[in-house]
């Protein structure tokens, strides 16, 4: 009886704020150009068919245009509506929830009832969340019925949006409740609340960079290592056959670059991996906001290997759909397309206990500080 | 109902807020703690109601040990300066706040509409409490108090902004409700009003009641008769009365059969009485002399 009051509470808190009718006014928008994209036998029409473009691949009934269509909503539409855009927003709006909670002249009214402080806290902060669930529960039933009506594939995994959303935002909310409880202010909380999130941006974007020159130089030095073992394969069959070959010196020459290049990357890498340790080391301790919502990208994956998100960020390999042949597996394009295969095999492996778990734990330890605090508070 | 033994406030180890408090409140009765501002009224009714944790505190609460949360079912409370959502009306404050002392639905419909029209908010129950003045705000408060049918009403300054009309439908609610057994117990400023509605009264001095037991018994020290005359006191009256002055005499006692020799003697000596006055202190002259010796208000640091 007593959550269920508190959920009421909070869900006429919310309806009574405008932004949360702007925020719904825009997803319901957003859901209506997104579902104003549609395929027919020719190609993409736009707009409910004011624009059409005509194209082989994007067609209805093509895995292509479902490639598409699905990765327009997970890559683009909850990465930066729902992650980006609509949590500011969420943001906004329940910033005050906990400072006003704890207003003087109103906790009281609240704590002197028979419920138990830390049940009140905690259930106080989940029926917080009830802004993002509602929100993204509102956009993922558009999508879901675009989806559906669009290329005809009525997809349940797209509902994991409301979690994934919900899951991300909590991290960012606890600490919006922690510092909002601390100093009775919305405004300080929701600052606190967004240099956190750029704390953790800044973090994330550091590692992913850092990441992916060492591993660039991991697989440079295994790519050189290789080269000289054929080099040195090559060299030993030429020289079997004729010391004087012509051939020669340009292996030797070969073989010297790659001990160069090879020394080169290790000295990088030593200096990489200074940096890069301590750094992955804070990450694996720190909310994983940008893996919690890549998650959706890999539950939503195509089956036929059209990855929208990945052709952006350069990896053409869906679009190949086999391993390219590499003829010199050492050249500067060889690398980097190793590199983006095993950061991605380095991403995709990463464990959902890693991802969600190591965040929940951050998650629980902000909020065991902040409900002991209000457990132990004199107000 | 309530019996408190040496309650403590130390607030991080600075404020010393309470100072060995001890008071009994009883079945039935309205009990009024007054004092001066900063003496740790609020503290005390904070200690009661678990929003402030006590340094050190021992007693009884319905009989259960003070902190224990099951209780609060059973007791209403109004704090003071209170702000309820602005986004809910006068109904659904009373339904929110019922619904977390566990009031079932069905009670909570009864109660709600019967408080709202029993403290004069009838026709405002569907208006956002936004809207709301002063007064209505108070009532209401006291209607959200009264939800959970308790056994103690535990009101901090209930008729703060509340008119003069307002206020004695308040004493006659709070006079019924004692009527039917409930204890109430009443923090306030207004010393008239409580001299008015309490059976016995409490007076709180930085961090330490000071006194506390019915009004009557309190003023009994205080209780005389005052004599006035047109011409001046005689010289004899000096020796028979505990104060005189050109022409007042003044007999310490309650007891009109002390006075009657007096009067006599006054009237053979042709001296013309204009006035025989029973006095007894108010709670005002109580309070006032309960708080007359100290210094400074507030707590002590």
């Amino acid at each position: 009886m007593q959550f269920k009051a508190l959920l009421i509470d909070a869900y006429r808190q919310l309806s009574a704020a405008k932004l949360f009718w702007v925020t719904v006014g825009i997803s319901v928008l957003v859901v209506v150009c997104y579902g104003s994209v549609g395929f027919n036998e020719q190609g993409i029409s736009v707009l409910f068919g004011v624009w059409e473009i005509e194209s082989e691949q994007l067609h209805s009934g093509s895995p292509w245009a479902r490639g598409l269509y699905i990765g327009i909503f997970s890559s683009f539409l909850v990465k930066i509506w729902l992650a980006w855009i609509a949590t500011i927003l969420a943001l906004i709006s329940t910033c005050s929830i906990f400072p006003e909670f704890v207003h003087s002249g109103s906790i009281e009214l609240t704590i002197s009832k028979p419920i138990g402080r830390l049940k009140l806290f905690f259930s106080k902060y989940l029926v917080s969340l009830l802004f993002v669930v509602l929100q993204v529960a509102i956009f993922c039933l558009g999508i879901f019925i675009c989806v559906g009506l669009r290329v005809g594939e009525w997809n349940p995994f797209i509902f994991t949006a409301i979690p994934i959303v919900a899951t991300f935002f909590s991290y960012l909310f606890a600490v919006c409740v922690l510092v909002g409880i601390l100093t009775r202010s919305g405004i300080t909380a929701l600052l606190i609340t967004g240099v956190f999130w750029m704390a953790l941006w800044s973090i994330q974007t550091s590692e992913g960079t850092l990441n992916r020159f060492v591993t660039e130089q991991h697989v440079s030095i295994e790519r050189f290592n290789e080269g000289i073992d054929n080099a040195e394969k090559d060299l030993a069959e030429i020289t079997e056959k004729s010391v004087d070959d012509f051939r020669i010196p340009k292996f030797e020459k070969r073989i010297e670059t790659f001990n160069a290049d090879i020394e080169e990357s290790q000295e990088l890498l030593g200096k990489l991996e200074q940096w890069h340790t301590p750094i992955s080391w804070v990450l694996a301790i720190s909310p994983k906001n940008a893996q919690t919502i890549g998650l959706l990208d890999r539950w939503l994956s195509d089956p036929d290997g059209f990855d929208i998100g990945a052709i952006m960020s350069g990896d053409m390999s869906s679009i190949e759909g086999e391993e390219v042949e590499e003829f010199d597996r050492t050249t500067r394009g060889a690398r980097e397309r190793e590199t983006t295969r095993r950061l991605r095999d380095d991403y995709e492996s990463r464990s959902l206990w890693y991802v969600i778990g190591t965040s929940l734990i951050f998650e629980c330890v902000i909020l065991g500080i902040a409900s002991f605090y209000f457990c132990r508070k004199d107000f | 109902m309530i019996q408190l033994q040496d309650v403590e406030k130390m607030y991080r180890g600075k404020v010393h807020a309470l100072r060995g408090v001890s008071l009994e409140v009883m079945d039935g009765e309205i009990f009024g703690l007054l004092g001066p501002n900063g003496a740790g009224k609020s503290t005390l009714v904070k200690i009661i109601m678990t929003v402030i944790h006590a340094t050190r505190v021992s007693g009884t609460l319905l009989e259960k040990p003070i902190g224990n949360r099951k209780i609060l079912e059973d007791i209403g409370y109004l704090p003071e300066h209170h702000r309820f959502p602005y986004y809910l009306t006068g109904k659904q404050v009373l339904h929110h706040y019922a619904a977390l002392a566990n009031v079932s639905r069905k009670d909570r419909i009864t109660r709600a509409s019967s408080f709202l029209s029993r403290l004069g908010l009838n026709g405002w129950e569907n208006k956002k409490v936004g809207s709301y003045s002063k007064g209505m705000l108070q009532r209401l408060g006291i209607a959200q108090a009264l939800m959970n049918d308790p056994k103690l009403l535990v009101l901090d300054e209930p008729t703060d902004g509340v008119d003069p009309v307002g206020r004695r439908e308040i004493r006659d609610l709070l006079a019924e409700l004692r009527d039917e057994g409930r204890a109430v117990f009443l923090n306030s400023h207004l010393l008239s009003e409580l001299e008015m509605v309490c059976d016995r009264v409490a007076i709180m001095v930085k961090g330490k009641v000071t006194m506390q037991g019915t009004i009557e018994s309190l003023t009994q020290d205080s209780r005389r008769y005052e004599i006035e005359t047109e011409e001046s006191v005689p010289t004899w009256a000096k020796e028979v009365v505990d104060d005189v002055s050109e022409h007042l005499m003044v007999i310490r006692s309650d007891d009109p059969a002390i006075i009657q020799p007096i009067l006599d003697r006054l009237r053979r000596d042709q001296i013309t009485i204009l006035s025989v006055k029973p006095v007894r202190e108010n709670l005002e002259d109580l309070f006032m002399r309960a708080v007359d010796h100290t210094d400074t208000p507030g707590a002590v640091q």
